[in-house]
């Protein structure tokens, strides 16, 4: 887990909507929240120095899609949680080629995350 | 309670909304994250999404008004609108995007700008029930809070 006890995560996703949507989901368990609008804003963050315990990421974003930033993130060693959240079914394999641990088909439910958070250990 | 008839009225035009599939199981996802987190949260993102498509919709109006359509930029400015009406539910807007999407792959201009006009149409009503939605919760709010 990143160094402090408060679980952070770093929503990937281009959609101003979806990442509010997300960030009231992931708020109501009192975890740390930062966005990035693509894939290449995502790597800075990380580049930057930042730890997440966990990674949403979008596919289809403008510079750098989903996939490209999970390949390039696991080519950097970062052992980071990633779960993909997309409208393409078709991109399963390929995120989970990528070194994605998670795949998820949106719209993204509620019960869907915390399922998800809960296999992953980040709820009690 | 005086709020009451305006409780109503907003629960037939959501189950109408509903019924009408302008608005599908996704909504009532936020509807439930609204009740954990607090009001405001629906006005935000139903406010969020309404600005959102409406600069999209402007765009792809540009994009589909230049000499040679750069179908690439036209594509992506649906899958956006796409994604957002998707995670408000907003399902005529979405199901209208997907038959975008499909006449944009096929660099298909006139489909496009059929398409376009269907999306601006579905758009418009959504957003005047969005509109008439906010107007009760608002009502609804000011008279419960007095």
């Amino acid at each position: 887990m990143a160094s402090s006890q408060v679980v952070k995560v770093l929503i990937v996703e281009d959609d101003i909507v979806t990442r509010r949507i997300y960030r009231t989901m992931l708020s109501r368990f009192g975890f740390e929240v930062t966005e990035a609008e693509d894939g290449k804003k995502a790597i800075n963050h990380f580049v930057d120095g930042n730890e997440y315990d966990l990674v949403l990421m979008d596919k289809e974003m403008p510079k750098m899609d989903g996939v490209e930033a999970t390949r390039t993130l696991r080519g950097m060693g970062i052992p980071v949680k990633i779960v993909a959240i997309t409208g393409d079914e078709h991109s399963r394999g390929a995120f989970l080629d990528a070194g994605a641990d998670e795949f998820l088909l949106k719209p993204l439910s509620i019960l869907a995350l915390t399922d998800i958070l809960k296999a992953f250990n980040f709820l009690n | 309670m005086a709020s009451a008839p305006f409780k109503a009225q907003l629960t037939d035009l959501l189950n109408s909304m509903f019924a009408m599939d302008f608005l599908d199981e996704q909504f009532k996802e936020l509807q439930m994250l609204e009740e954990a987190s607090g009001p405001g949260f629906l006005t935000e993102v139903v406010t969020l999404f309404c600005g959102d498509a409406e600069r999209i919709i402007s765009q792809l109006d540009a994009l589909l008004n230049e000499p040679a359509v750069d179908f690439g930029k036209v594509d992506a400015n649906v899958h956006q609108l796409k994604g957002s009406s998707s995670s408000v539910g907003a399902k005529r807007v979405a199901l209208v995007c997907i038959k975008f999407r499909n006449v944009c792959q096929e660099n298909d201009k006139e489909g496009c700008i059929a398409a376009l006009h269907e999306i601006r149409h579905e758009f418009d009503e959504l957003r005047k029930k969005f509109q008439t939605m906010l107007q009760l919760e608002q009502q609804i709010q000011d008279l419960d809070s007095k």
